[in-house]
């Protein structure tokens, strides 16, 4: 357990600067904007308790709003993730696998299920984000070439740098 | 009471949802943006110090575009430099021509005021580039002074610009006379010194003192008479039988010309066409 909380600690501290510094400058053709820090909840323990991830969530969102000066939209936005993240786990696998306690990867879930978990982890983050976004101006073309592009460029870097840990472990 | 813990310990992911919820909409439709507490704006010390590691690197991305950008605003400020230091010297020269004392005698004198554009004084023919040319109204054989005295003549006239003899240029002599005294002599450049000249052909008889001045004759239809031209600095050295010849330091600073103007003579046509008729009669005579 302490070693996932390392693992964890040094995510956050990597992917929310790099989210803040690198990301957030990746916009492509003006619509999508890879939103990758979202990958520490994504691969957040299956048996941790839902309290926890709502906490490390928050935190996780608050900090990149502070960083990109959008208080409160990333922060409601993970949080929600984060209570969602075990129906969404629990979609694609059974109840049993959960006393493994293992983070979600493709070693654990398997290809097809992971892959399905993630796509829909990051739709459901993108469509949060540009959402919320929308309160200002609403834009419905916009809203939706956001947040599909986004997802789809998300889901790439995310899947990434998911099989460069992964090829190290 | 243990059941009511119980129902908060069974849902509590509910309450802790909600209340970070609440937390987040708080902070999303905080109304001010003026009124964010610092540590949740980027202008907190660990976010700026995160971007200034990043912008430490990045800045030097756009390095070239940044310089093109430069370049192109200095040329804009370079022209605009231009511009504002031509009107500027338009409006110098429209004042030295309105502050200029012209004598009455030279009433049928005009003056083009003209920038000098190029000299040389180091040559030993030296001539002088104005920026005023046929456009202006100037023309061949006008003569050329400064606020001090004579510069040269204009020689050759092109539309916008006119190069002049300078006084510093054997080619040029200059008719003068010393002031107050009808004695004339012929001023020529040594080739020496660019700030004096020789004025031969002094009658001998002439009487002078090192000081006078040396003031243009106004036998030519180049100048007008009485215009200085320098003053006489020592005694000849070359005493001819008849003439002598006196060095001269001329007022004209050849080495920091300026504004400068043309004389125009009014009447320049009228004395060539009068000249032109007294020799045709004098052939004339001497054919009878």
């Amino acid at each position: 357990m302490s070693k996932t909380a390392i693992i964890l600690t040094a995510l956050f501290l990597v992917l929310v600067p790099a989210q803040a510094v690198i990301f957030n400058n990746l916009v492509l053709f003006n619509v999508a904007l890879p939103l990758v820090f979202i990958y520490l909840i994504i691969s957040l323990p299956v048996t941790l308790s839902t309290n926890w991830s709502i906490t490390i969530g928050f935190a996780a969102g608050l900090a990149v709003d502070i960083f990109s000066d959008t208080p409160g939209m990333n922060a409601l936005a993970c949080t929600t993730l984060a209570f969602l993240r075990k129906p969404v786990y629990h979609l694609y696998m059974s109840y049993d696998d959960d006393l493994l306690g293992l983070r979600p990867g493709i070693s654990t879930m398997g290809w097809a299920a992971y892959f399905k978990y993630m796509l829909t982890m990051v739709f459901i983050y993108c469509l949060m984000v540009f959402s919320i976004e929308a309160f200002q101006f609403f834009n419905i073309k916009l809203l939706l070439e956001r947040t599909i592009f986004s997802t789809i460029f998300t889901f790439i870097i995310i899947y990434a740098i998911d099989s460069l840990s992964f090829k190290r472990s | 009471m243990r059941e009511l813990f119980d129902f908060f310990i069974r849902n509590s992911k509910w309450f802790v949802y909600a209340f970070f919820i609440v937390v987040s909409c708080m902070l999303l439709f905080h109304s001010n943006p003026y009124q964010h507490y610092v540590f949740l704006t980027s202008a907190n010390s660990v976010t700026s110090t995160v971007y200034e590691l990043s912008n430490n690197v990045t800045s030097y991305f756009n390095l070239r575009e940044i310089n093109e950008d430069l370049n192109r605003r200095n040329a804009a400020l370079e022209k605009e430099v231009i511009d504002l230091r031509e009107s500027l010297q338009r409006f110098i020269e429209k004042n030295y021509a309105d502050t200029l004392v012209i004598d009455p005698e030279v009433d049928h004198f005009d003056f083009i005021v003209a920038h000098v554009i190029n000299n040389s004084i180091s040559r030993p023919y030296n001539y002088i580039t104005l920026d005023k040319g046929s456009d202006d109204g100037v023309k061949a054989e006008l003569g050329v002074i400064d606020q001090n005295g004579v510069v040269g003549i204009v020689s050759v006239v092109g539309r916008k610009n006119a190069r002049v003899i300078s006084l510093l240029n054997p080619n040029l002599r200059l008719s003068c006379k010393i002031k107050n005294s009808d004695n004339f002599g012929s001023l020529v450049w040594d080739g020496n010194d660019p700030t004096t000249a020789l004025l031969e052909e002094l009658p001998r008889h002439t009487t002078y003192t090192p000081g006078d001045t040396i003031v243009t004759s106004g036998y030519s239809a180049v100048f007008p008479p009485g215009l200085p031209v320098g003053i006489i600095l020592d005694d000849g050295r070359d005493h001819n039988e008849n003439f002598f010849t006196l060095k001269i330091r001329l007022f004209a600073d050849f080495t920091a010309l300026g504004n400068v103007q043309i004389v125009t003579n009014n009447y320049a046509e009228e004395l060539k066409a009068i000249e032109q008729l007294d020799n045709t009669d004098n052939k004339k005579t001497t054919r009878q």
